[in-house]
């Protein structure tokens, strides 16, 4: 399992930060579809955190579709986009995105600057022109 | 409702001189859960722990420890919940061994082998007399003794004071682990090392005066408390401009910073509505939270909305 960090003293919820960081790295591919994450026991004890802050991280991811979870086996990392409607999905993008537009306004950042910086964080990601009619992929 | 293992009603505590130590207290800890007990000197943490311990009697109300008030408690009750207390005289001639020995008889569910098992991860010589060790391993032994009896309730006043950071973090992986456990337990800690209470309490209370002002899910707390920002263009905020929230607020020129409670995410929408007005909100860590409240100049009031 990679590396997790918490940082209990922050203001987000240190389930939250568990489940941001599994996110990532079920993203970026670091953790790829079928692997298996570390039981909830074995998590707490590697964080020094109460189990029930594991299990709402992994509850969580569950019910966004980032996990799996396999009675008796474990916590698995779900296929990409399962268990949410496209109606679903575009709520959250809308929502994020509603959350970067109205940041990089306030701090004055130009329309096409916030769009390069989308543009290479979905690269970063693998997501760059993905689906689209006779797109290339960089990789 | 889940059963309440710790409950207390308008519980209330004067000492001799007119000192009000506790004042009209209401608590409630759900079975299973970890709560955290924070508060300033003086606030009134530790009579009342000792209330629902049953060894100070309270002036008026009630304390109850798994719905026995343990000023009438039987044997049978008071060795289902164990209590480590800030000034605990253990026996000093006594080895570690013959206090556990000593103990075993009156706990049913005494677990020797847990107390040997502990002693190891402690670092606690098994051997050596109580009065001989310092004043950190004393406290470990403390520890040690509440873990080994095996309680259902836990009730910890300041048990990390005088503990190094290892063996703090020792004692907060024995707590995920006694918590862990199929029989559960519950466990009340007071302590000023906020960022322990931040691992593993599932529920905060904050204490001041002799009452408790809040009481609730950390999660909740963290994300509902933010710093705000509002910036006004120019002339700064009308006259009677507040962010709708406030807990806590300071107007400094065209800026008004202030510690918001968020019940809603369209809570912010009017301010940020008004023309030539930027907003940012900033999380906030529950020490952050705790200063804003208690620090100088503050008034030590929240509003007290979801105690769930």
């Amino acid at each position: 399992m990679l590396h997790i960090q918490i940082d209990p003293h922050s203001g987000i919820p240190v389930y939250r930060q568990v489940m941001d960081q599994v996110k990532y790295y079920a993203a970026s591919g670091a953790l790829k579809v079928g692997a298996q994450l570390p039981s909830i026991r074995e998590l707490s004890k590697t964080l020094s955190v109460n189990p029930t802050t594991v299990v709402k991280a992994y509850t969580e991811l569950q019910h966004e579709g980032v996990i799996e979870m396999k009675q008796g086996k474990g916590a698995f990392v779900a296929e990409v986009g399962r268990g949410m409607s496209e109606a679903e999905r575009r709520k959250v993008l809308e929502r994020l995105t509603r959350q970067m537009v109205v940041e990089a306004k306030q701090m004055g950042a130009p329309a096409d600057v916030v769009r390069r910086v989308v543009e290479e964080q979905l690269e970063e990601m693998g997501l760059s022109r993905e689906g689209e009619s006779g797109g290339v992929t960089h990789d | 409702m889940i059963d309440a293992a710790i409950e207390a009603n308008d519980l209330s505590k004067t000492f001799p001189g007119g000192v009000v130590a506790v004042n009209g207290l209401d608590l409630r800890v759900e079975k299973g859960s970890v709560y955290g007990l924070i508060g300033r000197n003086g606030a009134g943490k530790t009579t009342l722990i000792r209330m629902l311990v049953g060894v100070l009697r309270p002036d008026g109300g009630v304390a109850r420890v798994l719905g026995a008030d343990m000023l009438r408690s039987d044997r049978r009750t008071r060795q289902r919940f164990a209590y480590v207390s800030q000034t605990q005289q253990l026996h000093a001639w006594m080895t570690v061994e013959e206090l556990c020995h000593y103990l075993s008889h009156f706990y049913e569910k005494w677990d020797a082998a847990y107390a040997r098992d502990l002693a190891g991860r402690f670092g606690l010589a098994w051997d050596r007399q109580v009065g001989l060790m310092s004043g950190g391993e004393q406290r470990k032994v403390s520890v040690l003794l509440a873990f080994a009896a095996r309680p259902e309730v836990l009730l910890l006043d300041e048990p990390a004071a005088g503990l190094d950071p290892i063996a703090r973090r020792e004692l907060i992986d024995e707590i995920i682990d006694v918590i862990g456990r199929a029989e559960g337990c519950t466990v009340l800690f007071s302590t000023h090392i906020i960022s322990d209470l931040e691992r593993i309490a599932d529920t905060v209370g904050i204490m001041d005066r002799g009452r408790i002002i809040t009481s609730q899910n950390l999660d909740d707390l963290k994300s509902r408390t933010k710093r705000v920002q509002v910036v006004f263009d120019g002339e700064g905020p009308p006259r009677d401009f507040v962010i709708p929230g406030t807990v806590r607020s300071k107007t400094e020129g065209p800026v008004v910073t202030a510690v918001v409670r968020i019940d809603d995410e369209s809570q912010l929408d009017a301010v940020r509505a008004i023309p030539g007005v930027r907003v940012n909100v900033f999380a906030l860590g529950l020490e952050e939270t705790f200063i804003e409240l208690f620090g100088p100049a503050s008034r030590g009031e929240f509003a007290n909305g979801g105690t769930s």
